[in-house]
């Protein structure tokens, strides 16, 4: 299992109704950790997954950042995450 | 209802010395060359402010411009406030609300002030019934005081006002014009102008009306531009937080990405929980109690009403928290409180002082106190130290700065001519570009803006061009682009940190930002691809205006207006010497994040880009003859020319 540092900023906070959390997760992909998200918080996957596409939506943002590096923002949906991430959902 | 022609432009001309009143109407080709607003005013402040004009005298010109889009639902209220700044340099700003749209009802789209009074005044304009009236009862008000006086004396509640606060009658640098409270414009230097003609005020009343010219093909233009903004169909990731939030959403994001300019911008993240403290989320849950937005603007969020619900700061009101606010008054200056920062900010809005000169001023002189350059003496004793300062003095030298007393002296110069004054090397702490201090972001690690902020004509304003750096390049392809006559390479215009093709990036952002300042629309909307794709404007404009104008034509008008702000700065002495960057992002590295300092190599390499895909000097930076042949404003070669610029025969 993975420990996550998720952070939730301005419209992703009404869904998840809180700014931070650490996580445990098993996903080995950012998208598999979006659906994981999804169960607890309703809506996430439809914000950030484009359901025609299955692309990252063009009106949201996710930055991934591993320890000690500079997050950038998420191009591919299905880049690997590992252990200790810090992960922005705008 | 007498309905205005949107393509035929009023001037009102107002001389504050021998109170003279009078109309013109610019020739009609003027909306199809300068479009309107910025535009033609940046026409107007060339041709009519000469060179060597004295900012503070009765030549220097006050213009206040709408454009053919004030009025519609595309305006969204705007204005471009101009005239020369006391830095030397163009000052324009612009600011939104309802003064536009009610300036034109009027009959006038643009109000051009010289001259000073001897007395303080207020310019009132009913329609036709324009008047000079005496200011001697407001003088010295607050600009929230300001706004109810005039309310008392102008009952009719559909009146639209801008006025200046005491910063601006004492010609407290970078002062600005403010409207509806808590709207601000003009930060270059305007409200500093406005003040030393002692013009407190305009208010502005019309009964006309507006409509676009074709109508129908309007609103199949606005259909489009609609879908580009709307939280649902914009494809861009600013739409929905902006359009809910507002922009101190940028504060915890940007502590995390080593983008937030942090105790004088000597360090690029923040404390978190300072952050978080200071964020939006905290603000929309605690403060904000009302959304408040500009003429027929579709982002509900962008101004919000607050008022402090508990603490020492209890039932203190303001409004507009936005990106600048969570850098000027929390992480440069480290301060966690966002009860403080608000009554900083509020205290700006009702003195009429710029937000950005008074943080990156305290921050400045924090660092200069900290360093030993200034002591307490000084300060009028006041420990002037990162997170570690005295509340109420910090409180108190908001009103200290605007009245020029004690301390606030001295920060009422602005952070450039304070360093004068205080020597020892304490100008290395200046963040300022042409003696104007910075505004929310950062350049090392956004190299565009580092262009963009060393290049601006006004100093630095991130507004000059937009977005201010791209987010994503799945938005637009580069075939797509050169279907636009743009002609870039994406992935190393995407690269934040390579200085390849950020010259001609920045280029086609500035053209394309004038576009949408002269007809006019909000710098806010700019979503989507609406920052490269012009057609949806160019629809817009012609529609509304009625005017033939080929697309090629319509982007010629912004890079005209590019040219012209260079020409009013090349004449008055400015060049390739002061296209700079403050001298800490020029000389230190940010060491946790790895981004490098802004070297000469770097700054030159995208300077070169810049001049040479705008067509101008690679020294004196004066546009060559063919560039002006091509915008067809070669007539300025010859009156350069006889200014002692050399701009060929």
């Amino acid at each position: 299992m993975k420990k996550l540092q998720l952070r939730y900023v301005a419209v992703t906070y009404p869904i998840t109704g809180k700014l931070n959390e650490e996580v445990e997760t098993s996903a080995r992909t950012l998208r598999e950790l979006i659906a994981e998200l999804d169960c607890k918080y309703g809506g996430f996957l439809e914000m950030f997954i484009n359901g025609q596409t299955g692309e990252l939506n063009l009106n949201t943002m996710i930055y991934y950042g591993e320890d000690k590096r500079v997050p950038v923002a998420v191009l591919d949906i299905d880049q690997p995450i590992s252990h200790g991430a810090r992960i922005t959902f705008w | 209802m007498k309905i205005r022609s949107n393509s035929d432009q009023r001037i009102l001309r107002v001389n504050l010395s021998d109170r003279r009143i009078s109309t013109e109407t610019l020739p009609r080709e003027w909306t199809s060359t300068y479009l309107g607003c910025r535009g033609v005013n940046a026409r107007l402040l060339y041709d009519e402010v000469k060179k060597g004009t004295d900012p503070f005298g009765e030549e220097n010109t006050l213009y206040i411009g709408t454009g053919p889009m004030d009025g519609l639902p595309v305006g969204m209220g705007r204005l471009s406030i101009a005239c020369k700044s006391p830095r030397g340099t163009v000052a324009e700003g612009s600011a939104g609300g309802f003064f536009g749209p009610e300036l034109r009802r009027a009959g006038y789209d643009y109000v051009a002030i010289s001259g000073k009074s001897e007395n303080p005044v207020y310019l009132s304009i009913e329609d036709d019934k324009v008047e000079i009236r005496d200011a001697g009862h407001l003088w010295g008000l607050t600009t929230y005081e300001t706004d109810a006086a005039l309310r008392r004396d102008i009952p009719d509640p559909d009146t639209q006002l801008r006025y200046i606060g005491p910063a601006a009658e004492n010609l407290v640098h970078a002062s600005v014009i403010m409207g509806n409270l808590n709207s601000c414009g003009g930060r270059a230097g305007c409200g500093e102008v406005m003040g030393s003609k002692k013009l407190k005020a305009i208010a502005v009343r019309g009964s006309g009306g507006i409509k676009p010219h074709d109508y129908d093909a309007f609103v199949e233009a606005y259909k489009v531009f609609r879908q580009r903004v709307d939280i649902r169909t914009s494809r861009d990731m600013w739409s929905p937080v902006w359009t809910t939030y507002g922009a101190p959403v940028l504060a915890r994001l940007f502590t995390d990405i080593g983008n937030l300019m942090t105790r004088n911008a000597a360090e690029m993240s923040w404390d978190y929980d300072k952050a978080t403290a200071i964020g939006c989320e905290n603000f929309l849950d605690n403060y904000a109690y009302k959304s408040k937005s500009c003429f027929c603007c579709p982002t509900p969020s962008c101004q919000k009403l607050y008022s402090i619900p508990s603490g020492k700061y209890r039932g203190f009101k303001g409004g507009n928290y936005w990106a600048g606010q969570p850098i000027t008054f929390g992480s440069i200056i480290d301060n966690g409180s966002i009860d403080l920062l608000l009554v900083l900010s509020g205290l700006c809005n009702q003195f009429g002082l710029d937000i950005f000169h008074i943080g990156f001023t305290l921050s400045w002189a924090m660092e200069c106190f900290e360093n030993g350059l200034i002591t307490t003496a000084d300060t009028d004793g006041i420990e002037m130290r990162f997170g570690a300062f005295d509340e109420d003095a910090l409180v108190d030298l908001m009103g200290k700065t605007a009245r020029r007393e004690g301390f606030g002296e001295l920060l009422a110069m602005g952070c450039s001519e304070a360093a004068k004054i205080i020597g020892k090397g304490s100008d290395k702490y200046c963040l300022t570009v042409k003696g104007q201090e910075l505004e929310a972001i950062a350049e090392r690690n956004l190299l565009m803006v580092a262009l963009g902020v060393a290049v601006s004509e006004v100093g630095p304003d991130h507004t000059r061009w937009y977005p201010p750096y791209p987010c994503n390049p799945s938005l637009i392809s580069r075939e797509e682009l050169q279907s636009l006559g743009i002609d870039l390479d994406l992935k190393l215009a995407f690269d934040t940190r390579n200085p390849e093709e950020k010259g001609k990036l920045l280029r086609w952002f500035t053209i394309s930002r004038a576009i949408v300042e002269s007809m006019p629309s909000c710098v806010f909307l700019v979503r989507d691809t609406l920052g490269f794709d012009m057609r949806p404007w160019w629809k817009l404009f012609i529609s509304a205006t009625g005017v033939e104008l080929s697309y090629e034509e319509f982007i010629k008008s912004g890079e005209r207006l590019m040219n012209l702000d260079r020409l009013f700065n090349v004449r008055e002495g400015f060049g390739r010497k002061d296209d700079r960057v403050p001298y800490r992002m020029s000389h230190e590295d940010v060491l946790n994040f790895g981004y490098k300092k802004i070297d000469d190599t770097v700054l030159n390499k995208m300077l070169d880009e810049y001049y040479t895909a705008n067509g101008w000097d690679l020294n004196t930076t004066v546009p060559s003859k063919e560039k002006l042949h091509e915008l067809g404003i070669h007539d300025v070669r010859h009156e350069l020319n006889t200014n002692g610029v050399e701009a060929g025969s």
